[in-house]
């Protein structure tokens, strides 16, 4: 066992580096600059590469070259810079450009608190594609998480070759603790593995899935465009060709909600109060929910680790014997309209803040009891 | 020496034919430099990589048989960036429109210039927007008609060559669509320079920058390429000193290149000295 005491960010590069990223491109924004200051660390020791961008655009745009020549990636930014990621996060969606985006929350909107935390972009990470598009986004409570979540999200991204987010906190990014990253069990790692068969068609995929992937350089020669493409990879015009396209991005994604879903509960048998939350508030509802069961008021936990695509059928499952269901969140509301939607038949109770400081135990409490 | 005779069907993907250029557009004259200065330096079609943005020009990646990028306006060049530092062996070039390299990725560009990353860049020059309709750009300069200057412009311009070698380019070159042979032979340098390169090619859009500024059709204004430029240290040039200048500006052989000191950086980390 070897226990060390580390922030969350530096939890999400370690979890990189398991993952075998071996190039990190990013823009100093405060709470993500520990990625970038951790990546240099591990990275170029390993014969990775660990580059500073002229700003995200330039940076995000590193990465995506940098996947499409082979290489496992990673960048890492926070509110301001998502927004100016936001067009390559498209054409990443769209060409299937497999990466992974941290994005380490700070309260908006705009430059914001640079170093105060909120679930700000949780939302925006869902939305911010032109296309509308479904997205993975994974939401760590804890530095564990972090390392965790972000080989989780290697994985998916490689399996479903898309952007995946791992929707940090400033909380958990900036925040030492102490984690024992070898007690963790990581999932098997997907692999890059190019295509081998002779007839490579860039965008061929069967129903839910992602296509087989080839790097740019190799002896096959490989296309790419962001404009609307069939799976032969050329421009076209076809109306059924794009139907078929864009229902396979978004299948690939909905379709595979369940091995999608990623969570932690905490089942109080005779409660009849389900707390449905994620990220760093969780770590919170926890703490109030052992002191009400101390005395004798037991409240049931749910956190959700995956947030895009909605694990409803988890969601539906675990509302069905509660009466109350109670939602928190470190905003003023971005995702309880998703529980509502997965549960049409109960009411829920929300509480949100967005005022720089962390949801405490204590008003949980009172929210939970005011029931 | 080349192995076989030049024919442009071995370096293109007929499947995206006709192009979407109009009759006399320049933009074809440049592919056509560019796929012969390719087949004579007798490189391997996956060994090239072409990155481009959006644009009349950037439409230039869909035509070539070469692992190719048709990424987003302005952003090709950071494609490019990570593709090289990847896969520093591949060849890689960055054709642009001049808005597409100068308004949008004009960041881009002299951040890449500055780095002297080995790339290739392409100026495909038509000072205009082409593809949005004719809309001035920053080489359009002042007193053009344009679709957002009905009044004229008022906007200066940017010098290609000049910006490039303050940037830091370490080859620097100039040449027009009527020069197709003089663009060959500065292509083939360019893509041969270990280094950023920057390939100004002066295109004729005669849609809209040709009718608006009643320049003629696109012979017209090849033609003007032909007697308003010259080269560079020549006669013709020391009688009239105003032309545009065509040529080598910049050859630096042995400025540092980016991909080559990162990997120096890479040999001291992984031997501990980080
Ligand atoms: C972010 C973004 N803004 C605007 C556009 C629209 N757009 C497409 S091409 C272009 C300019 C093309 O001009 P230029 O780069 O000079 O190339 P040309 O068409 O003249 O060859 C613009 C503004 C876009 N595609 N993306
Ligand atoms: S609009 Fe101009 S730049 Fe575009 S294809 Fe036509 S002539 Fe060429």
């Amino acid at each position: 066992m070897t226990v060390s005491f580390m922030e969350g960010n530096e939890a999400i590069a370690r979890g990189a580096i398991a993952a075998g990223c071996s190039f990190f491109a990013g823009y100093p924004i405060t709470p993500a600059t520990t990625i970038f200051a951790s990546m240099l660390k591990l990275l170029p020791p390993k014969g990775g590469i660990c580059v500073q961008g002229e700003d995200e655009i330039a940076s995000m745009g590193y990465c995506m070259g940098a996947a499409m020549a082979g290489r496992k990636v990673l960048t890492a930014t926070s509110g301001p810079g998502i927004s100016l990621y936001s067009e390559q996060i498209s054409f990443a969606i769209g060409s299937e450009i497999p990466m992974v985006i941290a994005d380490v929350q700070r309260l908006g909107p705009s430059t914001g608190s640079a170093t105060r935390g909120a679930d700000s972009d949780i939302q925006f990470l869902r939305w911010g594609n032109t296309g509308g598009v479904p997205v993975i986004v994974l939401s760590p409570k804890d530095a564990e998480d972090c390392y965790l979540l972000t080989v989780h999200a290697f994985n998916y991204a490689e399996k479903y070759r898309c952007p995946v987010f791992v929707a940090s906190n400033k909380e958990i990014g900036m925040t030492r603790e102490s984690v024992d990253l070898d007690a963790i069990a990581l999932p098997d790692l997907i692999k890059r593995t190019p295509y081998k068969g002779d007839n490579f068609i860039p965008f061929e995929a069967p129903e839910n899935s992602a296509p087989p992937f080839l790097p740019i350089g190799c002896d096959t020669l490989v296309r790419q465009t962001s404009s609307t493409h069939g799976p032969d990879g050329y421009i076209t015009i076809d109306p059924d060709t794009i139907a078929q396209v864009q229902q396979r991005l978004k299948d690939k994604i909905l379709a595979n909600e369940e091995e999608l879903t990623l969570y932690e509960e905490k089942i109080r048998p005779d409660a009849d109060t389900l707390v449905i939350c994620y990220g760093v508030t969780s770590r919170a509802a926890n703490q109030a929910c052992d002191i009400l069961a101390e005395q004798g008021k037991p409240v049931s936990t749910l956190t959700l680790k995956t947030l895009w695509p909605v694990p409803e059928k988890l969601i539906k499952e675990k509302a069905k014997d509660y009466k109350n269901i109670i939602m928190l969140e470190m905003n003023l509301g971005q995702y309880v309209g998703e529980i509502k939607k997965a549960l049409p038949q109960k009411e829920v109770r929300f509480y949100g803040q967005m005022n720089r400081v962390l949801i405490t135990p204590k008003t949980i409490m009172e929210v939970i009891e005011n029931e | 020496m080349t192995k076989n005779a030049y024919d442009f069907k071995d370096y293109i993907r007929p499947r995206f034919f006709p192009h979407i250029w109009c009759a006399g557009c320049g933009h074809g004259i440049v592919l056509g430099s560019l796929l012969r200065a390719v087949h004579e330096l007798e490189l391997d079609k996956n060994e090239i990589v072409m990155t481009s943005g959006i644009g009349c020009s950037s439409r230039i990646s869909g035509y070539v048989d070469f692992h190719s990028l048709h990424s987003i306006h302005g952003r090709a060049m950071t494609f490019a960036t990570g593709v090289k530092l990847s896969k520093p062996k591949l060849k890689v070039m960055v054709p642009m429109g001049d808005g597409d390299a100068l308004a949008i990725g004009g960041n881009h560009f002299i951040h890449a210039a500055r780095r002297n990353i080995d790339l290739t860049a392409i100026v495909m020059n038509n000072k205009i927007y082409g593809m949005t309709g004719g809309q001035f750009s920053p080489l359009s300069g002042q007193g053009i008609k344009a679709t957002t200057a009905p009044y004229l412009t008022i906007d200066n311009e940017f010098d290609v060559v000049e910006l490039a070698k303050s940037a830091g380019a370490s080859f620097v070159a100039r040449s027009t669509t009527f020069h197709a042979v003089e663009a060959t032979k500065l292509l083939k340098k360019a893509i041969m320079h270990k280094g950023f390169s920057v390939v100004e090619i002066l295109s004729q859009c005669p849609t809209y920058y040709g009718r608006r500024n009643k320049l003629g059709d696109a012979v017209q204004m090849m033609e003007w390429y032909k007697t308003n430029t010259v080269k560079i240290g020549s006669k013709k040039l020391e009688k009239n000193p105003s032309l545009i200048q065509r040529g080598i500006f910049v050859e630096k052989k042995d400025a540092p290149e980016y991909c080559e000191e990162y990997n120096k950086i890479i040999t001291a980390a992984m031997k501990g000295r980080g």
